[in-house]
Protein backbone atom coordinates (compact mmCIF):
# COMPACT_ATOMS: atom_id res chain seq x y z
CA UNK A 1 0.00 0.00 0.00
CA UNK A 2 2.30 2.42 1.27
CA UNK A 3 4.98 1.61 -1.92
CA UNK A 4 2.87 1.48 -4.61
CA UNK A 5 -0.42 3.95 -3.80
CA UNK A 6 2.42 7.38 -4.44
CA UNK A 7 3.84 5.82 -7.88
CA UNK A 8 0.48 4.77 -9.39
CA UNK A 9 -0.74 8.24 -7.96
CA UNK A 10 2.86 10.14 -10.22
CA UNK A 11 2.41 7.45 -13.68
CA UNK A 12 -1.20 7.99 -13.99
CA UNK A 13 -0.85 11.33 -16.29
CA UNK A 14 2.35 11.84 -18.10
CA UNK A 15 2.94 8.12 -19.59
CA UNK A 16 1.65 6.50 -22.82
CA UNK A 17 2.78 3.63 -22.06
CA UNK A 18 0.16 2.58 -19.17
CA UNK A 19 -2.01 2.70 -22.15
CA UNK A 20 -0.79 0.55 -24.13
CA UNK A 21 -0.44 -1.79 -21.10
CA UNK A 22 -3.92 -1.37 -20.10
CA UNK A 23 -4.68 -2.38 -23.84
CA UNK A 24 -2.70 -5.97 -23.88
CA UNK A 25 -4.55 -6.21 -20.28
CA UNK A 26 -7.78 -5.09 -21.05
CA UNK A 27 -7.93 -7.71 -24.03
CA UNK A 28 -6.27 -9.91 -22.05
CA UNK A 29 -9.19 -9.91 -19.84
CA UNK A 30 -7.33 -10.98 -16.30
CA UNK A 31 -6.44 -7.75 -15.04
CA UNK A 32 -3.79 -6.90 -12.90
CA UNK A 33 -1.80 -10.37 -12.86
CA UNK A 34 -1.29 -10.16 -16.54
CA UNK A 35 0.48 -6.99 -17.03
CA UNK A 36 3.77 -7.60 -15.14
CA UNK A 37 4.24 -11.11 -16.64
CA UNK A 38 3.95 -9.82 -20.36
CA UNK A 39 5.00 -6.37 -20.09
CA UNK A 40 8.54 -7.25 -18.16
CA UNK A 41 9.03 -10.62 -17.67
CA UNK A 42 12.17 -10.10 -15.70
CA UNK A 43 11.37 -7.91 -13.03
CA UNK A 44 10.35 -10.55 -10.49
CA UNK A 45 9.89 -8.89 -6.99
CA UNK A 46 8.33 -5.68 -7.29
CA UNK A 47 4.91 -7.10 -8.77
CA UNK A 48 5.05 -9.51 -5.73
CA UNK A 49 4.34 -7.09 -3.07
CA UNK A 50 1.08 -5.23 -4.40
CA UNK A 51 0.05 -8.75 -5.25
CA UNK A 52 0.20 -9.68 -2.26
CA UNK A 53 -0.87 -6.56 -0.53
CA UNK A 54 -4.13 -6.68 -2.56
CA UNK A 55 -5.10 -10.20 -2.08
CA UNK A 56 -5.02 -9.27 1.89
CA UNK A 57 -7.16 -6.43 0.69
CA UNK A 58 -9.63 -8.58 -1.45
CA UNK A 59 -10.27 -10.77 1.80
CA UNK A 60 -11.52 -8.25 3.82
CA UNK A 61 -13.95 -6.50 1.19
CA UNK A 62 -15.24 -9.86 0.57
CA UNK A 63 -15.82 -10.48 3.78
CA UNK A 64 -17.89 -7.15 4.08
CA UNK A 65 -19.69 -7.58 0.79
CA UNK A 66 -20.61 -11.09 2.16
CA UNK A 67 -22.36 -9.96 5.01
CA UNK A 68 -23.44 -6.92 3.72
CA UNK A 69 -25.50 -9.23 1.30
CA UNK A 70 -26.21 -11.14 3.44
CA UNK A 71 -28.00 -8.47 5.81
CA UNK A 72 -29.75 -7.33 2.51
CA UNK A 73 -30.93 -10.40 1.23
CA UNK A 74 -32.35 -11.20 5.00
CA UNK A 75 -34.41 -7.63 4.48
CA UNK A 76 -35.65 -8.05 1.05
CA UNK A 77 -36.20 -11.61 2.28
CA UNK A 78 -38.32 -10.87 5.84
CA UNK A 79 -40.11 -8.32 3.48
CA UNK A 80 -41.23 -10.48 0.91
CA UNK A 81 -42.30 -12.94 3.78
CA UNK A 82 -44.45 -10.25 5.43
CA UNK A 83 -46.31 -9.62 2.10
CA UNK A 84 -46.83 -13.45 1.65
CA UNK A 85 -47.96 -13.41 4.74
CA UNK A 86 -50.25 -10.85 4.91
CA UNK A 87 -51.64 -11.46 1.74
CA UNK A 88 -52.99 -14.62 2.80
CA UNK A 89 -56.90 -14.26 3.27
CA UNK A 90 -59.46 -16.04 5.28
CA UNK A 91 -60.29 -18.60 2.20
CA UNK A 92 -56.31 -19.76 2.63
CA UNK A 93 -56.23 -20.09 5.95
CA UNK A 94 -59.55 -22.20 5.89
CA UNK A 95 -58.22 -24.49 3.03
CA UNK A 96 -54.62 -25.19 5.22
CA UNK A 97 -57.05 -26.89 7.77
CA UNK A 98 -56.68 -30.53 7.01
CA UNK A 99 -59.91 -31.95 6.82
CA UNK A 100 -61.81 -29.18 5.65
CA UNK A 101 -64.56 -29.78 3.01
CA UNK A 102 -65.06 -26.66 1.48
CA UNK A 103 -68.52 -26.33 -0.74
CA UNK A 104 -67.35 -23.82 -2.63
CA UNK A 105 -65.23 -25.94 -4.80
CA UNK A 106 -67.12 -29.38 -4.36
CA UNK A 107 -70.88 -28.09 -4.85
CA UNK A 108 -70.54 -24.03 -5.62
CA UNK A 109 -74.51 -23.88 -6.84
CA UNK A 110 -75.50 -24.82 -3.60
CA UNK A 111 -73.13 -22.13 -1.81
CA UNK A 112 -74.41 -19.72 -3.59
CA UNK A 113 -78.73 -20.37 -2.96
CA UNK A 114 -79.56 -18.76 -0.56
CA UNK A 115 -83.40 -18.93 -0.89
CA UNK A 116 -85.99 -18.87 1.79
CA UNK A 117 -88.75 -20.96 1.98
CA UNK A 118 -90.91 -22.42 4.44
CA UNK A 119 -91.50 -25.77 5.66
CA UNK A 120 -89.41 -28.60 5.51
CA UNK A 121 -86.31 -28.25 3.24
CA UNK A 122 -84.25 -31.66 2.65
CA UNK A 123 -80.16 -30.96 2.55
CA UNK A 124 -77.66 -33.15 0.69
CA UNK A 125 -75.13 -32.48 3.80
CA UNK A 126 -75.49 -33.32 7.94
CA UNK A 127 -75.54 -31.29 9.05
CA UNK A 128 -76.28 -28.75 6.16
CA UNK A 129 -73.56 -25.95 4.87
CA UNK A 130 -75.45 -24.01 2.74
CA UNK A 131 -79.10 -23.59 0.64
CA UNK A 132 -82.02 -22.37 0.81
CA UNK A 133 -83.74 -21.66 4.39
CA UNK A 134 -86.14 -20.96 6.49
CA UNK A 135 -86.94 -16.86 6.30
CA UNK A 136 -86.29 -16.73 10.31
CA UNK A 137 -82.47 -17.46 11.56
CA UNK A 138 -81.61 -19.25 14.55
CA UNK A 139 -80.47 -16.68 16.90
CA UNK A 140 -77.00 -17.16 17.19
CA UNK A 141 -75.48 -14.25 19.74
CA UNK A 142 -73.88 -17.16 21.67
CA UNK A 143 -76.47 -19.08 22.31
CA UNK A 144 -75.62 -22.70 23.51
CA UNK A 145 -79.13 -24.71 22.68
CA UNK A 146 -79.79 -28.17 24.52
CA UNK A 147 -81.58 -29.79 22.37
CA UNK A 148 -81.70 -30.38 18.72
CA UNK A 149 -82.59 -26.95 16.50
CA UNK A 150 -84.12 -26.60 12.89
CA UNK A 151 -81.53 -27.01 10.43
CA UNK A 152 -84.11 -24.42 7.85
CA UNK A 153 -83.03 -22.01 10.98
CA UNK A 154 -79.45 -22.92 11.30
CA UNK A 155 -78.45 -22.57 7.72
CA UNK A 156 -80.42 -19.00 7.83
CA UNK A 157 -77.58 -18.33 10.72
CA UNK A 158 -74.80 -20.04 8.29
CA UNK A 159 -75.27 -17.40 6.16
CA UNK A 160 -75.38 -14.56 8.35
CA UNK A 161 -71.74 -15.42 9.21
CA UNK A 162 -72.25 -17.89 12.05
CA UNK A 163 -70.02 -21.09 13.01
CA UNK A 164 -72.52 -23.66 13.89
CA UNK A 165 -70.65 -26.30 16.01
CA UNK A 166 -73.27 -29.91 16.16
CA UNK A 167 -72.15 -32.67 18.33
CA UNK A 168 -73.37 -36.57 18.92
CA UNK A 169 -75.33 -36.47 21.81
CA UNK A 170 -72.97 -39.25 23.33
CA UNK A 171 -70.20 -36.48 23.31
CA UNK A 172 -68.67 -36.48 26.98
CA UNK A 173 -69.77 -33.68 29.11
CA UNK A 174 -66.61 -32.63 29.82
CA UNK A 175 -66.27 -32.00 25.86
CA UNK A 176 -69.67 -30.40 25.25
CA UNK A 177 -68.94 -28.01 27.71
CA UNK A 178 -65.26 -27.02 26.60
CA UNK A 179 -67.33 -26.52 23.11
CA UNK A 180 -69.57 -24.38 25.01
CA UNK A 181 -67.14 -22.52 26.33
CA UNK A 182 -66.07 -21.55 23.06
CA UNK A 183 -69.73 -20.44 22.03
CA UNK A 184 -71.22 -18.50 25.22
CA UNK A 185 -70.23 -14.72 25.27
CA UNK A 186 -69.26 -14.31 21.39
CA UNK A 187 -71.76 -13.54 18.95
CA UNK A 188 -72.15 -15.22 15.55
CA UNK A 189 -71.71 -19.12 17.55
CA UNK A 190 -74.08 -21.43 18.13
CA UNK A 191 -74.15 -24.96 19.01
CA UNK A 192 -76.75 -27.80 19.51
CA UNK A 193 -76.48 -32.04 20.05
CA UNK A 194 -77.06 -33.59 16.83
CA UNK A 195 -78.37 -37.04 16.76
CA UNK A 196 -77.15 -39.52 14.21
CA UNK A 197 -74.01 -37.25 13.55
CA UNK A 198 -71.34 -39.70 11.92
CA UNK A 199 -68.15 -37.96 13.66
CA UNK A 200 -68.45 -36.84 17.44
CA UNK A 201 -68.16 -33.20 16.47
CA UNK A 202 -68.98 -31.19 13.30
CA UNK A 203 -68.42 -27.40 12.88
CA UNK A 204 -70.56 -25.66 9.80
CA UNK A 205 -69.86 -22.69 8.28
CA UNK A 206 -71.26 -21.38 5.09
CA UNK A 207 -70.21 -23.38 2.39
CA UNK A 208 -67.46 -25.08 4.72
CA UNK A 209 -67.39 -28.25 7.11
CA UNK A 210 -64.95 -29.74 9.42
CA UNK A 211 -65.73 -33.28 11.59
CA UNK A 212 -63.20 -33.90 14.26
CA UNK A 213 -63.44 -36.43 17.17
CA UNK A 214 -62.14 -34.49 19.76
CA UNK A 215 -62.90 -31.19 21.63
CA UNK A 216 -59.78 -30.72 22.00
CA UNK A 217 -59.00 -30.75 18.57
CA UNK A 218 -56.73 -27.46 17.71
CA UNK A 219 -58.49 -27.08 14.29
CA UNK A 220 -61.62 -26.02 15.87
CA UNK A 221 -60.37 -22.85 16.96
CA UNK A 222 -58.53 -22.72 13.53
CA UNK A 223 -62.03 -23.24 12.02
CA UNK A 224 -63.55 -20.65 13.98
CA UNK A 225 -60.83 -17.88 13.42
CA UNK A 226 -60.74 -18.45 9.78
CA UNK A 227 -64.87 -18.23 9.05
CA UNK A 228 -66.63 -16.69 11.83
CA UNK A 229 -67.85 -13.81 10.37
CA UNK A 230 -66.24 -14.23 7.06
CA UNK A 231 -67.98 -17.04 5.15
CA UNK A 232 -70.99 -15.25 4.89
CA UNK A 233 -73.09 -14.40 2.24
CA UNK A 234 -74.54 -11.45 3.91
CA UNK A 235 -71.89 -9.42 5.25
CA UNK A 236 -72.53 -7.19 8.30
CA UNK A 237 -76.05 -9.07 9.41
CA UNK A 238 -76.90 -9.69 12.58
CA UNK A 239 -77.45 -12.87 14.78
CA UNK A 240 -78.94 -11.09 16.75
CA UNK A 241 -82.95 -11.76 16.80
CA UNK A 242 -85.99 -9.28 17.80
CA UNK A 243 -89.59 -9.26 18.09
CA UNK A 244 -91.41 -11.66 15.91
CA UNK A 245 -88.32 -13.17 14.50
CA UNK A 246 -87.22 -14.64 17.48
CA UNK A 247 -86.19 -18.36 17.19
CA UNK A 248 -84.25 -19.56 20.51
CA UNK A 249 -86.21 -22.20 20.63
CA UNK A 250 -85.17 -26.25 20.09
CA UNK A 251 -87.26 -28.48 18.07
CA UNK A 252 -86.37 -29.75 14.57
CA UNK A 253 -89.88 -28.33 12.88
CA UNK A 254 -89.37 -25.20 11.58
CA UNK A 255 -91.04 -22.09 13.34
CA UNK A 256 -92.23 -20.55 10.00
CA UNK A 257 -93.01 -17.40 11.62
CA UNK A 258 -94.61 -14.72 9.51
CA UNK A 259 -95.73 -17.47 6.79
CA UNK A 260 -98.92 -15.93 5.02
CA UNK A 261 -99.99 -19.77 5.19
CA UNK A 262 -98.60 -21.34 8.41
CA UNK A 263 -98.11 -24.79 8.28
CA UNK A 264 -96.30 -25.12 11.73
CA UNK A 265 -96.73 -23.44 14.96
CA UNK B 1 9.82 -7.73 -27.01
CA UNK B 2 13.52 -5.38 -28.08
CA UNK B 3 11.43 -2.53 -26.54
CA UNK B 4 10.12 -4.41 -23.37
CA UNK B 5 13.55 -5.17 -22.74
CA UNK B 6 15.18 -1.87 -22.95
CA UNK B 7 12.60 -0.35 -20.87
CA UNK B 8 12.91 -2.72 -18.37
CA UNK B 9 16.19 -1.74 -17.68
CA UNK B 10 15.18 1.76 -15.68
CA UNK B 11 11.41 1.13 -15.67
CA UNK B 12 11.21 -2.20 -14.16
CA UNK B 13 8.59 -1.11 -11.28
CA UNK B 14 7.24 2.45 -12.60
CA UNK B 15 5.65 0.91 -15.79
CA UNK B 16 4.31 -2.22 -14.20
CA UNK B 17 2.89 -0.13 -11.28
CA UNK B 18 1.60 2.27 -13.61
CA UNK B 19 0.09 0.15 -16.38
CA UNK B 20 -1.61 -1.48 -13.12
CA UNK B 21 -2.56 1.76 -11.84
CA UNK B 22 -4.36 3.11 -14.93
CA UNK B 23 -6.10 -0.29 -15.33
CA UNK B 24 -6.77 0.09 -11.44
CA UNK B 25 -8.43 2.93 -11.36
CA UNK B 26 -9.94 2.20 -14.54
CA UNK B 27 -11.76 -1.20 -12.72
CA UNK B 28 -12.00 0.95 -9.56
CA UNK B 29 -14.27 3.22 -11.56
CA UNK B 30 -16.45 0.42 -12.68
CA UNK B 31 -16.38 -1.33 -9.72
CA UNK B 32 -17.84 1.16 -7.90
CA UNK B 33 -20.12 2.17 -10.89
CA UNK B 34 -21.51 -1.02 -10.27
CA UNK B 35 -21.48 -0.95 -6.95
CA UNK B 36 -22.94 2.47 -6.63
CA UNK B 37 -25.87 0.85 -9.12
CA UNK B 38 -26.27 -1.93 -6.79
CA UNK B 39 -26.58 -0.13 -3.92
CA UNK B 40 -29.34 2.28 -5.42
CA UNK B 41 -30.98 -0.71 -6.97
CA UNK B 42 -30.57 -2.27 -3.39
CA UNK B 43 -31.85 1.43 -2.16
CA UNK B 44 -35.29 1.61 -4.23
CA UNK B 45 -35.91 -2.00 -3.46
CA UNK B 46 -36.17 -1.44 0.48
CA UNK B 47 -37.58 1.99 -0.18
CA UNK B 48 -40.07 0.27 -2.28
CA UNK B 49 -40.48 -3.00 -0.03
CA UNK B 50 -40.66 -0.10 3.09
CA UNK B 51 -43.39 1.79 1.75
CA UNK B 52 -45.83 -1.70 0.57
CA UNK B 53 -44.36 -2.82 4.40
CA UNK B 54 -45.39 0.08 6.50
CA UNK B 55 -49.29 -0.34 6.76
CA UNK B 56 -48.49 -3.70 7.69
CA UNK B 57 -45.86 -2.77 10.54
CA UNK B 58 -47.85 0.22 11.86
CA UNK B 59 -51.44 -1.26 11.80
CA UNK B 60 -52.62 -2.88 15.16
CA UNK B 61 -51.55 -6.62 15.40
CA UNK B 62 -53.51 -9.45 16.13
CA UNK B 63 -53.19 -9.38 20.12
CA UNK B 64 -53.06 -5.10 19.88
CA UNK B 65 -55.99 -3.47 21.99
CA UNK B 66 -57.08 -1.55 19.14
CA UNK B 67 -58.05 -5.56 17.73
CA UNK B 68 -59.28 -6.71 21.10
CA UNK B 69 -61.66 -3.55 21.00
CA UNK B 70 -62.59 -3.89 17.27
CA UNK B 71 -63.99 -7.20 18.34
CA UNK B 72 -65.17 -7.06 22.06
CA UNK B 73 -67.06 -3.35 21.21
CA UNK B 74 -68.41 -5.55 18.39
CA UNK B 75 -69.81 -8.03 20.27
CA UNK B 76 -70.98 -5.61 22.99
CA UNK B 77 -72.47 -3.38 19.90
CA UNK B 78 -74.55 -6.27 18.97
CA UNK B 79 -76.27 -6.91 21.55
CA UNK B 80 -77.41 -3.17 22.42
CA UNK B 81 -78.19 -3.31 19.06
CA UNK B 82 -81.15 -6.55 19.80
CA UNK B 83 -82.30 -4.67 23.18
CA UNK B 84 -82.85 -1.45 20.85
CA UNK B 85 -84.40 -3.43 18.20
CA UNK B 86 -86.83 -4.73 21.01
CA UNK B 87 -87.80 -1.71 21.81
CA UNK B 88 -88.50 -0.41 18.99
CA UNK B 89 -91.07 -2.50 18.19
CA UNK B 90 -92.63 -3.50 21.46
CA UNK B 91 -92.06 -0.42 23.43
CA UNK B 92 -95.41 2.16 24.11
CA UNK B 93 -93.29 5.19 25.02
CA UNK B 94 -92.36 7.67 21.77
CA UNK B 95 -89.79 8.43 23.60
CA UNK B 96 -87.95 5.47 24.75
CA UNK B 97 -88.82 3.99 20.61
CA UNK B 98 -86.93 7.16 19.70
CA UNK B 99 -84.02 6.33 21.20
CA UNK B 100 -84.08 2.96 20.11
CA UNK B 101 -84.38 3.58 16.78
CA UNK B 102 -80.88 6.10 17.59
CA UNK B 103 -79.10 3.76 19.55
CA UNK B 104 -80.19 0.74 17.11
CA UNK B 105 -78.61 2.81 13.67
CA UNK B 106 -75.90 4.35 15.36
CA UNK B 107 -74.40 1.14 16.86
CA UNK B 108 -74.88 -0.89 14.08
CA UNK B 109 -72.81 1.90 12.08
CA UNK B 110 -70.34 1.75 14.52
CA UNK B 111 -69.86 -1.99 14.36
CA UNK B 112 -69.41 -1.87 10.62
CA UNK B 113 -67.09 0.36 11.04
CA UNK B 114 -64.64 -1.58 13.47
CA UNK B 115 -64.85 -4.70 11.49
CA UNK B 116 -63.90 -2.36 8.21
CA UNK B 117 -60.66 -1.72 10.84
CA UNK B 118 -60.25 -5.47 11.38
CA UNK B 119 -60.50 -5.79 6.96
CA UNK B 120 -58.18 -2.94 7.10
CA UNK B 121 -55.52 -4.54 9.52
CA UNK B 122 -55.74 -7.43 7.86
CA UNK B 123 -57.37 -9.13 11.03
CA UNK B 124 -59.71 -11.80 11.12
CA UNK B 125 -63.37 -10.78 13.18
CA UNK B 126 -61.88 -13.52 15.56
CA UNK B 127 -59.24 -12.86 18.25
CA UNK B 128 -57.20 -15.94 19.54
CA UNK B 129 -57.16 -14.35 23.10
CA UNK B 130 -59.79 -14.34 25.66
CA UNK B 131 -62.42 -11.48 25.95
CA UNK B 132 -60.98 -7.84 27.54
CA UNK B 133 -57.73 -9.55 27.67
CA UNK B 134 -56.28 -6.13 25.81
CA UNK B 135 -57.08 -4.32 28.82
CA UNK B 136 -55.57 -4.27 31.94
CA UNK B 137 -56.88 -6.97 34.14
CA UNK B 138 -59.67 -7.10 31.64
CA UNK B 139 -60.36 -10.40 31.79
CA UNK B 140 -60.99 -10.22 35.80
CA UNK B 141 -64.22 -8.12 34.53
CA UNK B 142 -65.44 -10.41 32.83
CA UNK B 143 -69.51 -11.64 34.79
CA UNK B 144 -69.29 -14.68 35.88
CA UNK B 145 -70.99 -16.52 33.15
CA UNK B 146 -68.02 -14.69 30.65
CA UNK B 147 -70.31 -11.09 29.83
CA UNK B 148 -68.75 -7.90 29.14
CA UNK B 149 -69.09 -4.76 31.69
CA UNK B 150 -72.92 -3.90 31.14
CA UNK B 151 -74.23 -6.68 29.44
CA UNK B 152 -77.73 -7.79 29.82
CA UNK B 153 -77.95 -12.05 30.93
CA UNK B 154 -79.75 -14.54 28.17
CA UNK B 155 -82.48 -14.34 31.15
CA UNK B 156 -82.91 -10.15 31.25
CA UNK B 157 -83.04 -10.51 27.34
CA UNK B 158 -85.97 -12.98 27.51
CA UNK B 159 -87.64 -10.90 30.37
CA UNK B 160 -87.49 -8.00 27.51
CA UNK B 161 -87.98 -10.03 24.37
CA UNK B 162 -91.50 -11.14 26.33
CA UNK B 163 -92.57 -7.79 28.18
CA UNK B 164 -95.48 -5.61 27.03
CA UNK B 165 -96.68 -2.19 27.25
CA UNK B 166 -94.73 0.24 29.98
CA UNK B 167 -92.65 -3.04 31.37
CA UNK B 168 -90.98 -2.73 28.07
CA UNK B 169 -89.94 1.16 28.51
CA UNK B 170 -88.83 0.39 31.71
CA UNK B 171 -86.51 -2.57 31.11
CA UNK B 172 -85.11 -1.33 28.21
CA UNK B 173 -84.41 1.99 29.53
CA UNK B 174 -82.64 0.04 32.89
CA UNK B 175 -80.85 -2.43 30.51
CA UNK B 176 -79.71 0.00 27.80
CA UNK B 177 -78.16 2.31 30.98
CA UNK B 178 -76.67 -0.25 32.63
CA UNK B 179 -75.19 -1.75 29.31
CA UNK B 180 -73.77 2.59 28.24
CA UNK B 181 -71.78 2.67 31.14
CA UNK B 182 -70.10 -0.90 30.65
CA UNK B 183 -69.78 0.61 27.33
CA UNK B 184 -68.44 4.25 28.35
CA UNK B 185 -66.09 2.49 30.48
CA UNK B 186 -64.57 -0.08 27.39
CA UNK B 187 -64.58 3.22 25.50
CA UNK B 188 -62.14 5.10 28.08
CA UNK B 189 -59.54 2.05 28.27
CA UNK B 190 -59.40 2.28 24.21
CA UNK B 191 -58.50 6.36 24.59
CA UNK B 192 -55.75 5.69 27.22
CA UNK B 193 -53.93 3.03 25.66
CA UNK B 194 -54.28 3.43 21.87
CA UNK B 195 -52.30 5.86 19.66
CA UNK B 196 -54.23 5.10 16.31
CA UNK B 197 -56.37 7.83 15.50
CA UNK B 198 -59.45 6.50 14.20
CA UNK B 199 -59.68 4.46 16.87
CA UNK B 200 -59.32 7.02 19.33
CA UNK B 201 -61.56 9.31 18.02
CA UNK B 202 -64.39 6.77 17.34
CA UNK B 203 -64.00 5.59 21.07
CA UNK B 204 -64.53 9.04 21.92
CA UNK B 205 -67.39 9.85 20.13
CA UNK B 206 -68.78 6.70 21.80
CA UNK B 207 -68.52 8.00 25.05
CA UNK B 208 -69.89 11.13 24.09
CA UNK B 209 -72.43 10.13 22.91
CA UNK B 210 -73.34 7.44 25.36
CA UNK B 211 -72.69 9.86 28.10
CA UNK B 212 -75.46 11.90 26.54
CA UNK B 213 -78.03 8.86 26.42
CA UNK B 214 -76.98 7.61 29.95
CA UNK B 215 -78.53 11.06 30.95
CA UNK B 216 -81.57 10.61 28.65
CA UNK B 217 -82.37 6.95 29.99
CA UNK B 218 -82.50 8.53 33.21
CA UNK B 219 -84.39 11.34 32.75
CA UNK B 220 -86.76 8.68 31.26
CA UNK B 221 -86.60 6.18 34.02
CA UNK B 222 -87.48 9.51 36.27
CA UNK B 223 -90.19 10.47 34.41
CA UNK B 224 -91.42 6.74 34.69
CA UNK B 225 -90.57 6.74 38.20
CA UNK B 226 -88.67 3.96 37.74
CA UNK B 227 -84.83 3.25 39.27
CA UNK B 228 -81.77 2.18 37.37
CA UNK B 229 -80.61 -1.16 38.17
CA UNK B 230 -77.85 -2.07 40.39
CA UNK B 231 -74.68 -1.67 38.27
Amino acid sequence: MSISSPQTGGSRRPSTRPAAGAKKAGSGAAAKKATPAAGKGGGGRPPITPVKVRQGRNWGSIGLSAIVALVAIGIVGFGIYEVLKSSETWKDQANAISGIVNYNKTDPALVKSGQHQYGHIDYRQSPPVAGPHNYNWQRCQGDVYPAQIANEHAVHALEHGAVWITYRPDLPKDQVEKLASKVRGNDFMFMSPYPGLDKPISLQAWGYQLKVENANDSRIDAFIKALRQNATQEPGAACSTASGNYITSTGTTPHDLGSPAPSAS
Amino acid sequence: MAKTGTVAVDEPVAPASSGAGGLGSFVVRRRALLLGALVAVFALVVGYLGGLLEPHFTAPGDNSPEAGFARDMSTHHAQAVEMAMVAWHTASDPEVRQIAYDIATVQENQIGTMQNWLVTWHLSPTGSRPKMAWMPNGTKELLPDGRMPGMASDAELQQLESATGSKVDVLFCQLMLRHHLGGIHMADAIISLSHDQPVVDLATTMKGNQQGEVTILKQILDRMHAQPLPS
